[in-house]
């Protein structure tokens, strides 16, 4: 069920560069439904699901598991840790934030009283509770990385709210792929990969060793449905989007149809995504060796990069159904 | 080879000529196997042990940032720009060499200056360099535009086992690989000399591709920013406190792993290091993570001040801690 | 075909970056009769190769083929589309532009400006920003809503004029002028002897990222690489430094290009008596030469470029005496190209 798995999936503790966690969950979901397992340099777990045509497509399908973070550079002799981003980190949503390490070890983040202008990255520090820097050192050291606390809630019936949606909500729809697509014509190459935030670093190899017909990243995307948002035209529960661009690719064209088409099979309507910023594991695959038709699917999300990302169930249900229909081509 | 002599060499990025020929040569001394490969980078192999040799790749870059005509003045003065990211600030009032032409970095005289000119920072598009031509013909005959230019400075050691000098920034890392070179490993060993890390981390990225390497570590200058009033968490490291052990820059994150065993194997064999405190720079780590399948990557640097000028400072007791760690930790990579 | 009419079409169809299908096919059935074998790549690149004679080196040419433009990122309630850009599109260009919009027809739109007596002195002086510019269609919401969707693509207006003194001005001469350098090079190399085995590749994708000559270098895995794209040509608003004469081919030097290979290009340009001036690229050219340069185990890369003024715009201006020099040239350069140039590189 995709409630349940997207709920198994947000509780791992899984920053940019630290994904081995949501590899452990992941592979617990998966055993025994899947013909291979691997984990490469970078952290990739790299799954695959054969197809029963023999002339059929190797499709490499992505969603990545690391969320943003925050990392400690230094500890102050007050005890108070000084931290950098990790990824997209929008400052104004890091203050008076819960957060918590690896280790369990919970803090307060917030941004130090700011003279004029905007607060910088080295106006924040964690608050973990040390009264010095030697008792701070006990409990965590520098290069530690720490995550906002997964709180996860029911938004009305159908929205579910909490950090990293971005992306465990692809996470838990790629698991159901490869949980339930049975006997499909094409073979599923499901990588969950490691370090998109801070510049789709696992796909990048991940797309080299696996060298697709086709790849397709699936991820969460912005809405314009909350008040003064413009752009891109999509809304959360309207269904998911096929993107036609953003800053890391162009969609390739026989990828956005392919969609299409396996929307139709499904009976699902399909939003159309224009995105003038951001990127997606897309982008790596594409331009991988000579060159990999790609495209994204795009699950519409609220509030991304926050401890509040919000999406809605049947949005990713209708990506499922369209998945399921698009191995079957 | 020694540091200083492989300082003073000039050779910045696309201009590596001079330093490849150096290091070339003294590679050549003690390894068999090297080449020079498509992006002007010197690569040398040792072969492991076994075939089940851990394959580790070793980079430091040969270039350094510099200077580069771009055009000349009716009255006899190049117009420049940098090659790699050199702060205008610092090159004012200082002297350049253009191959056997001498010339300064000019600027109007204080007495001329008004309060508002000394409060104006000169741009590149507002300086020049004075090679005392008397007219733009004899200029462009002497320097025409391509032509490099470096800071004319030496290497001297000063105060208690400090050095300063210009390209610090990564000569350490270059005379250390030649270093470790000298030495036999268990590992299959590939030492990449490469290009063009100033200006994008571009030789790098073709010595990855060839390397095909599971682990690489990467020979690197670092800022430090220890002088003056400086809170705690803006120095990033510091100097004579040993190697500076990366978790994260804007390039890379470190293996995990890789970064805990650096630091273990240091506290063990009580080599001076120190944590870098920061995530600025970017380096050669990139290339090598990214390259293909991808790889296990760490970085370790000396730590420099006023790094990217013509006066930077490092301890010869952290340059020797840099190759002390890298050492020790190649020999733990024994294939039992 | 003449050079101009091949110009003149080629400008016209319809390739932005990411969607170069049309004017790929028309480029590919152009190389056909000139080379040994054309191909498309995933990504839409055309690569057309012509075999040497000897156990030559591989030489790869890439001029980009794709265009910049806008596409229909929202529908308004008015039926007036909003645009996102692909590619670096200056806003200010849009005001009273015409678009052919790629609907489920093409469509000719306008790009609209408030009449000059209704806006105020404060709006009058600033630029327009995309975001306050729509496409006005001339048909009622419903009708757009029929024949338009999110996603479609907006080509900005093509006009393919002659100017005095052999100038040309049209829009995509960006880089399309520099494919037809390509074209009038494999036309004067029927015939001629070559060691070297060459690649012609009209590339995709320049303007957001260099994806197509990056795969194709990949797939080809030349020796040597050639880049060929415009550059600033002077205009009175520009700094001296950062342009070159209209008249008269360019070739950067700096970090990002093999010196000695610049110098080989440079000696067949002399042997030829053809004009090429210097410039420098202290860093990034912008050109496919950045991506190529570091794809595989690395490509030595030379850049050849045709100056150009107004880039980006829908009256980009070149020489087209110089387009024929450079066909002439890269075929002289094709020509020269032998396996022992590889050793010199680095001496």
């Amino acid at each position: 069920m995709l409630r349940n798995t997207l709920k198994t999936l947000l509780e791992p503790w899984g920053p940019t560069g630290n994904e081995h966690h949501v590899v452990e969950t992941i592979k617990t979901l998966l055993a025994g439904h899947v013909d291979s397992v691997e984990v490469d340099a970078l952290g990739n777990l790299i799954v695959e699901k054969k197809g029963t045509d023999p002339d059929g497509r190797r499709i490499m399908f992505a969603a990545h598991m690391d969320h943003i973070g925050l990392v400690v550079t230094s500890i102050e002799k007050e005890g108070f840790l000084r931290v950098m981003p990790v990824g997209g980190i929008n400052i104004y949503r890091t203050d008076a934030r819960h957060v918590v390490f690896e280790n369990g070890v919970e803090g307060v983040a917030a941004i130090q009283p700011v003279k004029e202008g905007h607060p910088q990255f080295s106006d924040l520090f964690v608050d973990i509770g040390a009264k010095d820097k030697e008792e701070a050192e006990k409990m965590v050291q520098v290069g530690d990385m720490c995550v906002y606390a997964p709180t996860v809630f029911d938004v009305g019936k159908y929205r579910v709210a909490g950090p990293a949606m971005d992306n465990r909500t692809a996470c838990a729809i790629l698991v159901e792929l490869l949980l339930y697509a049975e006997n499909q014509k094409h073979t599923i190459i499901g990588v969950f990969t490691a370090q998109e935030e801070v510049g789709l670093r696992g796909a990048t190899v991940a797309a080299y060793r696996v060298n697709p017909d086709w790849g397709l990243a699936i991820d969460v995307t912005g809405t314009a449905d909350t008040p003064e948002v413009k752009f891109p035209a999509v809304n959360l529960g309207d269904g998911p989007a096929v993107k036609f661009v953003d800053r890391s690719m162009v969609a390739s064209p026989v990828i956005r149809e392919a969609l299409f088409e396996a929307a139709e099979k499904a009976g699902v309507k399909m939003q159309r995504e224009v995105l003038p910023y951001g990127g997606t594991d897309g982008g790596a695959i594409q331009r991988a060796r000579a060159g990999i038709p790609t495209g994204t699917l795009s699950i519409p999300c609220r509030y991304i990069h926050s401890a509040c990302e919000t999406v809605d169930i049947r949005d990713m249900e209708d990506a499922l159904k369209v998945l399921l229909q698009f191995v079957d081509l | 080879m020694d540091l200083k002599t492989l300082c003073e060499l000039n050779g910045a990025s696309g201009d590596e000529h001079a330093v490849r020929k150096a290091i070339l040569t003294a590679s050549r001394l003690v390894c068999d196997d090297v080449h020079i490969d498509r992006s002007g980078n010197v690569i040398a192999h040792k072969k492991g042990a076994s075939k089940d040799s851990p394959r580790v790749a070793l980079a430091a870059h040969m270039d350094e940032v510099g200077f580069i005509v771009v055009g000349h003045t009716e009255d006899g003065l190049l117009r420049f720009r940098p090659i790699g990211g050199i702060d205008p600030r610092v090159i004012v009032s200082k002297w350049v060499a253009l191959g056997d032409v001498k010339g300064v970095i000019g600027a109007k005289a204080i007495h001329l200056q008004s309060p508002q000119d000394r409060e104006t920072v000169l741009d590149y598009k507002g300086l020049y360099i004075d090679i005392g031509a008397k007219d733009k013909a004899e200029a462009e005959r002497l320097c025409p535009i391509g032509t490099y230019a470096y800071f004319d400075v030496s290497f001297e050691p000063f105060g208690e086992g400090m050095v300063v000098s210009k390209a610090l920034d990564d000569r350490v890392g270059c005379y250390n690989l030649l270093r470790i070179l000298q030495n036999d490993y268990d590992c299959d060993l590939t030492v990449c000399f490469v290009t063009n890390e100033e200006v994008g981390l571009r030789g790098s990225a073709g010595a990855a591709f060839a390397a095909e390497a599971d682990i690489a570590v990467i020979l690197e200058g670092t800022s430090a920013n220890d002088m003056g009033d400086i809170p705690e968490r803006f120095k990033v490291c510091s100097v004579n406190q040993g190697v500076a052990v990366s978790f994260m820059d804007r390039a890379s994150i470190a293996d995990r792993k890789l970064f805990k065993e650096m630091l273990a194997i240091a506290k063990e064999q009580e080599i001076p290091h120190q944590v870098k405190q920061g995530i600025t720079g970017g380096n050669d780590a990139a290339s090598f993570q990214r390259a293909k399948k991808g790889c296990r990557t760490v970085v370790l640097s000396v730590p420099c001040r006023y790094i990217h000028s013509s006066s930077s400072v490092c301890s010869l007791n952290d340059v020797d801690a840099q190759y002390a760690l890298l050492d020790a930790f190649l020999k733990s990579r024994e294939v039992k | 075909m003449q050079i101009e009419q091949f110009l003149r079409e080629v400008t016209f169809l319809l390739g932005l970056s990411g969607n170069e299908q049309e004017a790929a096919r028309y480029v590919a059935k152009a190389f056909e009769p000139l080379c040994d074998e054309v191909h498309m790549t995933p990504l839409n690149s055309v690569v057309g190769y012509k075999k040497g004679t000897g156990n030559g080196p591989k030489v790869m040419f890439a001029a980009h083929i794709d265009e910049i433009g806008l596409n229909v990122t929202k529908i308004e309630e008015d039926g007036s589309l909003r645009m996102g850009s692909i590619g670096g599109v200056d806003p200010r260009i849009l005001p009273g532009m015409r678009v052919r919009v790629h609907g489920r027809e093409t469509l000719l739109g306008v790009v609209g400006a408030k009449p000059p007596h209704i806006l105020t002195e404060e709006e009058r002086k600033k630029n327009y920003k995309r975001d306050d510019l729509a496409v006005d269609l001339g048909m009622p919401a419903k009708k757009v809503k029929e024949l338009v969707q999110v996603g479609d693509l907006i080509q900005l207006e093509h006009r393919f004029v002659e100017l005095k003194n052999g100038r040309f001005t049209t829009k995509t001469a960006d880089d399309r002028a520099c494919v037809a350098i390509l074209y009038e090079a494999m036309k004067l190399l029927q015939g001629r002897t070559h060691e070297a085995d060459l690649f012609f590749v009209a590339t995709s994708q320049e303007e957001i990222g260099a994806n197509g000559a990056m795969t194709a270098a990949f797939a080809v895995d030349p020796d040597f690489g050639v880049a060929l794209d415009v550059c600033h040509a002077s205009t009175p608003d520009a700094p001296k430094e950062a342009t070159s004469d209209l008249v008269g081919l360019d070739s950067a030097i700096g970090p990002f290009i093999q010196p000695v290979l610049r110098k080989k290009l440079m000696d067949v340009a002399a042997k030829e008596n053809v004009v090429v001036q210097s410039s420098v690229s202290p860093g990034r050219t912008g050109t496919d030469a950045d991506v190529m340069g570091i794809t595989r185990a690395g490509i030595p890369m030379v850049l050849l470029s045709l100056p150009l003024k107004y880039m980006h715009t829908t009256v980009e201006l070149f020489d087209m005496r110089t387009l024929e020099e450079g066909g002439r040239l890269i075929a002289a350069f094709s020509c020269a190209v032998k396996n022992t140039w590889e050793d010199e590189l680095w001496t």
